[in-house]
């Protein structure tokens, strides 16, 4: 992958938000303030817009700039946590222009693992990381087959991972104060989470 | 919902225009949209800033505190949200002289991870960082979970005591030596009467009975420890100070500064009601009180409703406390 591939990836994930603006919105709105929505659409629209106009090509450097654009356009928690994520990202991702499935199943690794330290956040805590993690665990588990393939493995993985949400009580944000009252309903990060790779594994390049 | 506004999404950008129209002499902006407010003619003896960062919708908190013997700035987020990273960042350079930033701030999620990576892009530009929580309410988790406690109105204790230490020219070390002291002889607690209303969210986004007052209720309406029957001033401030004391006990002979806060819509009449209460309690006990501060220094937009903040002081503390401060929201000259 390439500063070309990602700006192609990053399209269809923005795209991807944008079509499913209202469903993050509504499972937001249930327990929070509504804005999830927005955030993710303005987030990744933003990082896209940063990176086509980048001349950079070291792939590090497009994420640390990714990093501060997406926060800077939503910098709601799940905006900071993406963020971070992209920091991690970033550093494993230094100096090279041309990353194989293989090198980015580990930067995403090593995002999650910054998203994890800074957070104190794992699966099973209702968060983001309940899709994220099995998604990048499948990833990396099936980085020897067709890129194609791996990338499906990993959406799977994520809905999965979004679904078992659902019988989740949450552990962070405002949402804890709804106690079982968000039992039945996905966590709106974990599906946020879920789009990503539904847009990464079909229309992935 | 009955505001005073225009566009709701203009809410913050436009009382963020109208402070940096009002205050131009003290404070300034260099963002064109006002997220960072610095001031304008800060200290020239100090070795370390001190900033902060937090949500609009509590004024005087945050941004009020920026200015002589508090803050060197403050960056600013939408309503009860976090400012970006990258502003906290901005802030952070503009600030630095050298000595550091001490970063100061709520404990919230949001404004947590985000000064964390402001401070991560500060360290590759060799400045210097310290981030300090103040979780001063005791009702918003156990103690053996202190570190999930979120911060109210003792904010403004610690923010106090950080800038004094700063203008005494200590090190970074230093502020955030004493600063730390002061944050553990800080508590809170708050009640609400009524809820409050985001602009663009239009409504309230929780409830409380008209014959109901929320013991332990946060600045954005986190739900309490208790929802109570509506009860006379003395009791709720009876009930407010107990719960402090069962966490900070306080003996004959100690001395506490005292700050009972108005959430938006209570008036200064009845705050000074729960003081005469606090006062006669801990004078029974012989506890002294230095520097009473009755009025509103954190709120909640329109909520109405009260917390009550007890800082025990050391000779040290208090020698801080008492150390000069004016900015636009706070003065030192009346307390």
């Amino acid at each position: 992958m390439n500063r070309e591939n990602l700006i192609y990836l990053l399209k269809n994930i923005s795209d991807t938000m944008t079509q499913n603006e209202d469903l993050l919105t509504q499972a937001d709105a249930k327990f929070g303030d509504g804005d999830l929505g927005i955030s993710m659409k303005k987030g990744f629209d933003a990082i896209y817009h940063i990176v086509s106009v980048s001349e950079e090509i070291d792939l590090g450097k497009i994420f640390l700039q990714c990093s501060a654009g997406f926060n800077e356009a939503a910098p709601s928690t799940l905006g900071t946590i993406l963020s971070i994520c992209m920091m991690g990202m970033a550093k494993k991702l230094n100096g090279l222009t041309d990353a194989s499935l293989e090198n980015m199943a580990d930067a995403l690794d090593a995002g999650l693992e910054m998203v994890s330290l800074r957070t104190k956040s794992s699966v099973g805590d209702r968060t983001i990381m309940d899709s994220l993690v099995p998604a990048v665990k499948a990833l990396k588990n099936h980085v020897s087959e067709e890129k194609d393939a791996a990338l499906t493995a990993a959406f799977k993985a994520a809905e999965k991972g979004m679904e078992n949400t659902k019988f989740l009580p949450a552990k962070f944000g405002r949402m804890v104060y709804y106690g079982e009252q968000v039992l039945g309903h996905a966590d709106g990060g974990a599906i946020a989470g879920m789009l990503i790779f539904k847009a990464l594994s079909h229309h992935s390049d | 919902m009955k505001k005073i506004m225009n566009l709701p999404e203009n809410f913050v950008a436009e009382s963020l225009d109208g402070i940096i129209k009002a205050h131009s002499a003290r404070l300034m902006s260099p963002d064109k949209e006002h997220r960072i407010i610095l001031s304008k003619n800060p200290s020239p003896h100090r070795k370390v800033a001190v900033v902060t960062a937090g949500g609009s919708g509590h004024l005087p908190t945050f941004l009020g505190y920026v200015g002589d013997g508090m803050l060197d700035g403050c960056a600013v987020g939408n309503i009860f949200a976090s400012p970006s990273a990258g502003k906290m960042y901005e802030m952070i350079k503009a600030v630095d002289r050298g000595g550091g930033v001490f970063c100061l701030f709520g404990n919230y999620s949001g404004d947590s991870l985000n000064f964390q990576m402001a401070c991560d892009y500060a360290a590759l530009d060799n400045i210097n960082t310290i981030q300090m929580t103040v979780k001063d309410d005791v009702a918003s988790a156990p103690a053996y979970l202190s570190d999930k406690r979120r911060g109210i109105a003792g904010l403004v204790y610690a923010y106090k005591i950080a800038g004094a230490a700063a203008d005494d020219m200590l090190s970074l070390d230093e502020v955030a030596s004493i600063t730390d002291e002061a944050l553990h002889n800080i508590k809170s607690i708050g009640a609400a009467l009524t809820p409050c209303i985001v602009p663009e969210a239009g409504k309230a986004t929780f409830t409380i009975c008209d014959d109901e007052i929320e013991i332990g209720m946060g600045i954005h309406g986190e739900p309490g420890i208790e929802t109570k029957n509506l009860m006379p001033a003395d009791t709720l401030a009876d009930t407010l100070l107990d719960n402090i004391l069962k966490e900070m006990p306080l003996a004959d002979g100690d001395e506490v500064s005292v700050m009972v806060n108005g959430l938006g819509a209570t008036p200064p009449e009845e705050l000074y009601i729960l003081y005469r209460r606090i006062f006669d309690r801990l004078h029974h006990m012989n506890v002294s009180i230095y520097m009473p501060h009755i009025g509103e220094f954190a709120t909640s937009m329109e909520m109405a409703g009260c917390s009550l903040t007890v800082f025990k002081l050391s000779e040290k503390l208090k020698k801080y406390l008492l150390y000069p401060a004016n900015t636009p929201f706070y003065t030192s000259l009346n307390k």
